[in-house]
């Protein structure tokens, strides 16, 4: 065989390869997509929005007290992890870029990436529910706050380390103060990638149901006193999924079909409001 | 051309003078050839070395830049022509474990003092940099960038009057007058370019210091560059970096050539182009080197 022949043979097999790599990946999700949405959909009636978890054994009934739960411990975790994990991202790509505690604060944080989720609820169990004495929906917001933090600190460090030093040093160069350069250039220029970062972690809290088990556990009836249990759509699943009753175990394939949805949707929000606002577009 | 060459080293050669003296004529200079002083100078630098961690960077360079003239350093790549450019509006503070010694004086003030506010400086000396590196944001904010950020305009209206009057005398108001909101990253190599001196200007610095402007542009581009150059001389001082000897030959009255860290001639354009003194700047510039 020539060499030629080689070369493209090679190349049959690597670009093969990664067709039915792509491929497998592709099917699986199609298949969660599908089972999803078959089992999901047939649950989507009014009552889905309107009613309450039901009591064991009992007929329809409705998730509003868990999507309630679940729009504020997710909103909540968010709005104390997302600036956290913003000003310490900052601090890891503009202020303390090469230093020794930056490093440490970067492979610390790897790590809190990388922990299983129900750890972040043990120590939330410890720190908060334990002194509290009871479960309670701020415990769940904190626990989600801790897991949504990593992601968010992970991702604004990497999109201000690709927003060109070219750039910030024109700012810096004109007599900006870093905290301005930063501001008014590296996070205009980073916005896009900041943003999916931010989704990326809504994402991940919204579906964790681990973390709930220790903090915010679940509530069969309405509530909105964050002081006390609250209902959430992921303990809802795992609840009610694993139960005898057919109206639960609908309940639980509708919730999924919410979670699901509800992350399709912020995406494309997310998306159009990027492309949106980008540079240049603005009137001035 | 304001300098006037007095034939041979003018400086007699002095032995180190310890630090504290601000009195120029004590400090030492270095082995330079050529005219380092001109009259009533904007920039006046003494003895400036730059140390990166263990390694030195520039080494005891003294000269002078002269007001509404450019000042053009040539010199093979890593010779430390942009480090000491870098030096002049303190933008190698940004750089970890870079440190600058000997003195820099701006218009008689030591651009180190500690109550000098290195924002002022960076407003009386502005940086145009090798890769044109325009704001993501539109044409009109990026050259009302500086201005807001030193509170040089009272109303939009001023504001306005600045933006226009700075991409006037950037020679881009014609191009870009229509469509002042629309991104400057979106406009051609050369524009951007002059976007960035625009920019610059909008600050209504004393000096501009530019790190080879014109190395990522094309010929018709750089020309335009040039041109603009030698009109800004007008109102500036200028300081530029360059690899293209031909350029430094256009558009600059003085000429340091720099090796390996060290300043080793500067004079008037002509004289270093037509009558080299070192050795050094004879075999770079004849192309023997280099």
């Amino acid at each position: 065989m020539s060499r030629r022949t080689v070369r493209k043979l090679t190349n049959v097999v690597a670009l093969g390869l990664s067709t039915v790599a792509t491929a497998i990946g592709v099917v699986f999700l199609a298949a969660i997509l599908w089972t999803l949405f078959k089992d999901g959909l047939a649950g989507f009636s009014r009552s889905l929005f309107t009613g309450m978890t039901p009591p064991p054994g009992s007929v329809g009934g409705g998730l509003l007290n868990a999507i309630y739960g679940s729009v504020v411990m997710t909103v909540l975790g968010t709005l104390i992890g997302a600036p956290v994990g913003m000003l310490a991202g900052t601090y890891l790509a503009e202020y303390g870029r090469n230093t020794r505690l930056a490093m440490v604060i970067r492979f610390i944080n790897d790590v809190l990436l990388s922990a299983p989720s129900i750890i972040v609820g043990l120590f939330v169990y410890e720190l908060v529910v334990v002194p509290m004495g009871h479960f309670s929906a701020i415990s769940g917001a904190i626990a989600l706050a801790i897991i949504a933090m990593p992601v968010v600190v992970r991702t604004t460090e990497d999109m201000l380390n690709l927003v060109p030093q070219g750039m910030k040093d024109a700012s810096t160069a004109l007599g900006a103060y870093p905290w301005r350069t930063i501001t008014s250039i590296a996070y205009p220029a980073a916005r896009s990638g900041m943003v999916t970062g931010l989704l990326l972690a809504v994402a991940r809290i919204s579906g964790e149901s681990a973390p709930m088990i220790f903090t915010a556990l679940n509530n069969q009836f309405w509530s909105t006193d964050l002081r006390a249990p609250m209902a959430n759509l992921p303990m809802v699943i795992f609840q009610f999924a694993l139960s005898p009753y057919g109206n639960w175990q609908q309940l639980a394939w509708s919730a999924a079909l919410l979670i699901t949805l509800t992350i399709l949707l912020l995406s494309i929000i997310a998306r159009v409001a990027v492309s949106r606002f980008s540079p240049g577009a603005r009137k001035r | 051309m304001s300098s006037v060459e007095q034939g041979g080293v003018n400086l007699k050669p002095s032995g180190r003078v310890a630090g504290t003296s601000t009195s120029l004529a004590e400090v030492s200079i270095s082995q330079t050839v050529g005219q380092l002083t001109v009259p009533d100078p904007v920039f006046s630098c003494r003895d400036v070395s730059v140390h990166y961690g263990s390694k030195q960077g520039v080494r005891d360079v003294s000269i002078d830049v002269g007001k509404r003239q450019v000042l053009a350093m040539i010199g093979p790549s890593g010779c430390g022509k942009s480090t000491f450019l870098r030096c002049l509006n303190r933008m190698n503070d940004t750089i970890a474990g870079a440190r600058v010694t000997g003195k820099i004086l701006l218009e008689g003030r030591d651009i180190h003092d500690r109550q000098l506010d290195v924002v002022q400086l960076r407003a009386r000396v502005g940086m145009v940099f090798q890769k044109p590196n325009p704001f993501p944001k539109s044409i009109y904010d990026n050259v009302a960038y500086g201005p807001r950020l030193h509170g040089l305009a009272r109303s939009r209206a001023q504001l306005d009057d600045i933006v226009c009057t700075s991409l006037q005398r950037a020679g881009l108001w014609d191009e870009v007058k229509d469509r002042l909101s629309q991104a400057g990253t979106g406009l051609s190599g050369g524009q951007q370019q002059r976007l960035c001196i625009a920019r610059t200007i909008a600050v209504e610095p004393e000096v501009i210091l530019m790190d080879e402007p014109c190395s990522a542009l094309d010929p018709i581009a750089t020309a335009r560059i040039e041109d603009l150059i030698d009109e800004l001389r007008a109102s500036y001082a200028i300081v530029i970096v360059t690899h293209s000897m031909q350029q430094a030959a256009r558009v600059s009255q003085r000429t340091a050539y720099f090796h390996l860290g060290s300043l080793v001639e500067v004079g008037e354009t002509d004289r270093v182009f037509t009558n080299p003194r070192h050795k050094l700047t004879e075999d770079y510039i004849t192309g023997r080197f280099g």
